[in-house]
């Protein structure tokens, strides 16, 4: 009896909580199919009075929304799989191995996430310039590939592997490169998606960094095409609401695939090994 | 521990070399050189943009202790950062517990509610809550039957904007909790059942404990986000009523994109560093202490 | 399990959805092409005329020759950078093109928030886009990239006003095309139901106030509508009134003077509006646009891009437009307010001379242009600089243009004011209305502020510029 009502109470709570989660979401997603007069009128409603498709089908007319979105996508996954690769690996030699600066360098990595991304943007800019990148993919992918989250992440992952586990495998007879891919990576599955996840929506929102590198129109991402709806002198709100509901799908769909990696405690019976 | 280090292997050596050679360049090329660049240019009147660059020595440090705004700004970014990572992690641990235990149906549809803030730019959300904050219009005022000005309102814009980071932000440490009791041993879970435990103490002195290395990632992360935080600011308030909602990020983007006083920015961002240096080797050091 | 394919499928709906409206865009798109190509086919045909009959040259004093040709007749192909005005800008392109179809100008449209970083950054690489629009508030960081104009200063003075105030060394790098500037608006109905008529359209502040407190009406002590509304426009509204009371804005020596006896007199009218008079208040439509728009403030004094948002975002509502009034009664007063320039393009130094050429002739034509200009004045809702425009149709009878028409020479324009200037007015007007501060300390505050801005900046105020100064 007991157990039936805390599960009732804790079902109630957590459908509360979603509701207001929703609230504002659902706000914006039915503004999206509201014109402008009416998301900014006096008397508001929750569903559009009129309803208008518009905000949708003109989107294409600000920037050219199929192009800019395949290209988010594939930057997107790139630098999340790159990203999820280095940091396990990145990850597990900080925390596994023993060497003289390896904290050294881990508090290094730390440290410089703290300093504001203001004043380093202009300076990485030049960089890339010097170097002959500009304009290319290279000089939005190349400067992430090791990032600081997912390293931190990883290494406070790994310190959870039993050393012992590790040693078996050396036993046995298998060298490091065999057990970072045979080992680590199925072990850190739950933290590695979880870095996907976030890496994912990261690089999908990132906007001023591929704003200033990439000058050619075929080449620009979805984020900067999202910022055409700021204007000088005011916002379109309902474009901006139509544009971000679209472009949300992808790392709703990008989280649920990870997601799901997280139902089975293969990882925790495989440690206890 | 230290046992182990006799058996390094040639391969061992060999990945350790590829890994530390390799996070050295990238940090050199791209980490250590911008931020040597912003930080020789702290002491100069430095516009990148048209190419000023006039040596002033400590000038603009001296400046950034004198500017009254820049201590609001501090005092702000503290507050809200010590709010909205207290929120974010007992909001966060909650949700994922209640997610985790078996007493929830629908895990799936719950899990993904509570993410879609969190993927929603940021930029949009700000609009959004801005017109519910809307004294005239606004869902808040309507909902509540208060007629409060929320961002205009010295004494509750701040917290009108921190409510709104906490809503937009608590499914980022949804999803790390949720991996990291996804990823713990079950059978202390069972045993301890089997002993009598109750949940609350099965949350305490198990699960608890087992979260730290996870805690401490989303309390290290969570200071360096909201430490940087500026998107809100600039949709919502604008750093007003006044200057009262200031926050040193926004001081700093403010200097530098709005202003172009680059050197000026970059001599805040590492009077910044170093404060959040300390309150991140703070808290590491508090975590360190407890496991040892 | 349900729950889970049951999202899946949601999520590919909406994909699907997102990727139907996509295709749908693309094919729109390529109508629009086609209509392209068609004007092309005229453009062709348009030619073999041409070759039979000289082009008209365009132009006053200062001319444009169509019939010269553009880069020896060899094909080159330009970049034109801008944030906005887009069909505008498009449709002098395809002018150009007409005339010369050896040259290609691509238009790029880049969001306003951070041209500002990414164009001087450009501008200072071989990537620069040849010509770009150029907001004034940004002077400071374009200018050293920047090629002056290669026509004579004499042809441009004789056609257009103000074009002193843009000289640097003996040279314009950038002019204006339109000037933009304040006025008030107020709501036709509104007018109506308190009785009024045209005979009250307030001339003076103190008339603003008497008719503001008829067009009030509260609930107890709840404001329902609000004579007169200003709220996040305090800083644009302000700045600039000073001068109907004879002060200036800056100093001779290049600071900026807030803190004093005008600014305040005009300051405390407006705070004495909402405190004494009761005809608004800073909770009352935080957004003055918004709230006129929204049927609940009978008076705003707005600037002229308000009006494209007006009539976009509330088309349902009755509006007139007025001259913005005066602290006195005089006629003769030394100015009614100040104007900001919609400046003319800038074009690259760091292009190849080539095209900079092209540039230079595409800039001449642009100013020689009389239709762009009076439909660019149009669409920005700013007076044209272009002196023979003045009395256009078009002009006079658009809304703002002909309110500001009868005195447009008595606006000052200060210079290329920093950012800095508004938006610690802005904190000033915060400070004051919510914050609980003094006037004058308020007004103290912003003056410190901005002149310790200003002091990193080359600002050269042009206020003893204008026609009328003292």
């Amino acid at each position: 009896m007991k157990v039936k009502v805390s599960k009732f109470i804790l079902n109630m709570a957590l459908l509360l909580l979603g509701i207001l989660t929703l609230i504002p979401f659902i706000w914006m997603f039915f503004s999206s199919f509201k014109s402008n007069a009416e998301i900014k009128s006096l008397y508001q409603t929750f569903l559009p009075k009129e309803f208008t498709l518009e905000n949708y089908i003109t989107m294409n007319d600000n920037f050219n929304f199929v192009r800019f979105f395949g290209n988010s996508l594939f930057l997107s996954i790139t630098v999340t799989f790159i990203i999820s690769c280095t940091s396990t690996i990145a990850g597990f030699v900080l925390s596994k191995y023993q060497f003289k600066g390896r904290n050294l360098i881990f508090s290094f990595i730390m440290g410089t996430m703290m300093i504001p991304w203001a004043v380093t943007i202009i300076p990485k800019y030049s960089i890339i310039r010097s170097i002959g990148w500009m304009d290319s993919y290279a000089a939005i992918i190349v400067p992430v590939l090791f990032s600081g989250f997912g390293i931190f992440m990883l290494r406070q992952y790994c310190m959870g592997i039993p050393d012992e586990l590790l040693e078996a495998a050396r036993i046995d007879g298998a060298n490091e490169f065999y057990i970072v891919g045979n080992i680590v990576f199925p072990l850190c599955r739950n933290a590695i998606s979880s870095i996907a996840i976030f890496q994912f929506l990261w690089m999908w929102e990132d906007y001023l960094w591929p704003f200033i590198v990439i000058n050619s129109e075929e080449k620009q991402v979805l984020a900067v095409g999202l910022k055409m709806f700021s204007g000088r002198f005011s916002t379109n709100y309902g474009g901006l609401f139509a544009a971000t509901a679209v472009s949300i799908i992808p790392v709703i769909a990008v989280y649920l695939i990870f997601q799901n990696r997280f139902v089975d405690g293969i990882t925790a019976s495989a440690v206890k090994g | 521990m230290f046992k182990r280090k006799k058996l390094q292997s040639k391969s061992e050596v060999l990945l350790r070399n590829i890994v530390v050679t390799a996070i050295v360049i990238f940090n050199v090329c791209f980490v250590i050189l911008p931020i040597g660049i912003a930080f020789v240019g702290s002491f100069h009147q430095w516009n990148p943009l048209k190419g000023t660059y006039n040596f002033l020595g400590f000038e603009n440090y001296k400046n950034v202790f004198t500017n009254k705004l820049f201590w609001r700004s501090m005092g702000n970014t503290v507050i809200f950062t010590s709010f909205a990572v207290t929120f974010r992690v007992v909001l966060g641990l909650a949700i994922a517990s209640a997610l985790y235990s078996s007493l929830i149906k629908h895990k799936v549809f719950y899990r993904t509610i509570f993410y879609m803030p969190t993927v929603t730019p940021l930029i949009a959300v700000a609009f959004v809550w801005k017109i519910m904050y809307n004294p005239q219009i606004g869902l808040i005022n309507k909902l509540t039957g208060l007629n409060i000005n929320w961002l205009f309102d010295g004494r509750y814009a701040l917290a009108s904007v921190l409510l709104m980071t906490i809503w937009k932000d608590f499914g980022y440490a949804v999803v790390l909790f949720l991996a990291g009791l996804y990823s713990l041993p079950k059978d202390c879970f069972e045993a301890a059942k089997i002993d009598g435990a109750s949940s609350w103490q099965v949350f305490r002195f198990i699960t608890l404990p087992l979260l730290k290395q996870n805690t401490l990632f989303v309390v290290v992360t969570s200071i360096i986000t909201y430490m940087q935080s500026y998107v809100q600011i600039m949709v919502m308030t604008e750093g007003g009523p006044g200057t009262k909602t200031y926050l040193s990020t926004y001081l700093i983007y403010n200097e530098a994109f709005e202003k172009y006083n680059f050197g000026y920015a970059s001599a805040i961002s590492f009077t910044m560093f170093v404060i959040i240096a300390f309150f991140s080797a703070l808290s590491f050091r508090i975590t360190n202490v407890k496991e040892a | 399990m349900i729950k889970k394919i049951l999202s899946v499928l949601l999520i590919s709906a909406m994909l699907f959805s997102a990727v139907g409206c996509g295709k749908k865009e693309t094919s729109s798109k390529d109508n629009t092409n086609d209509s392209a190509k068609e004007t092309q086919m005229d453009t062709v045909d348009k030619k073999e005329e041409k070759e039979d009959k000289k082009l008209e040259v365009l132009g006053d004093t200062m001319k444009y020759d169509p019939n010269k040709e553009v880069n020896d007749g060899q094909p080159i192909t330009i970049d034109f950078w801008t944030w906005d005005f887009v069909d505008i800008y498009q449709n002098l392109i395809d002018q150009y093109q007409e005339i010369h179809p050896n040259v290609t100008i691509n238009l790029i449209e880049t969001p306003w928030s951070d041209y500002w970083t990414k164009l001087p950054l450009s501008l200072n690489s071989k990537d620069s886009p040849a010509v770009f629009a150029i907001h004034n508030s940004y002077h400071d960081n374009l200018i050293n990239y920047m090629a002056p104009y290669d026509i004579p200063l004499e042809e441009l003075e004789a056609d257009f006003l103000n074009v002193d105030s843009h000289l640097i060394d003996g040279n314009i790098y950038y002019m204006d095309y339109a000037m933009m500037t304040a006025n008030l608006y107020y709501n036709k109905d509104m007018w109506q139901a308190a009785g009024l008529t045209e005979a009250d359209f307030p001339k003076t502040w103190a008339d603003v106030a008497e008719v503001a407190k008829k067009l009030t009406i509260k609930e107890g002590d709840q404001l329902v509508q609000a004579g007169f509304n200003y709220n996040g426009t305090f800083n644009q509204m302000v700045l600039g009134l000073n001068y109907q009371l004879d002060q200036n804005l800056f100093n001779e020596d290049g600071t900026a003077t807030m803190n004093n006896e005008a600014m305040n007199k005009v300051v405390q009218y407006f705070v004495d509006l909402y405190r004494k008079d009761g005809v608004g208040s800073p909770d009352f439509g935080t957004s003055a646009g918004e709230s006129f728009g929204q049927g609940q403030s009978a008076m705003i004094v707005m600037w002229g891009y308000y009006y494209n948002q007006l009539i976009n975002d509330y088309p349902d509502v009755k509006f007139g437009i007025l001259e913005v009034p005066k602290f006195s009664e005089d006629e003769d007063i030394y100015a009614y307010n100040r104007y900001n320039g919609e400046s003319s393009l800038g074009i690259s130094k760091n292009v190849s001379a080539e095209a900079q050429a092209v540039a230079q002739d595409f800039v001449r034509f642009s100013l020689a242009n009389d239709e762009f200009l009076v439909n660019y004045s149009v669409r920005a809702n700013c007076f044209p600089t272009k002196l023979s425009l003045a009395n256009r149709p078009e002009i006079l009878e658009h809304p703002v243009l002909s309110a500001l028409a009868p005195n447009i020479d008595r606006y000052i324009w200060p210079g290329t004011m920093p950012s800095t200037v508004e938006d610690n007015m802005k904190i000033a007007g915060e400070n004051i209305l919510y914050n609980g501060m003094s006037v004058s300390d308020a007004l103290a505050q912003a003056e410190a502020t901005i002149n310790s801005d200003l002091s990193n900046i080359d600002f050269v105020p042009v206020e003893n510029m204008y026609k009328y100064a003292k």
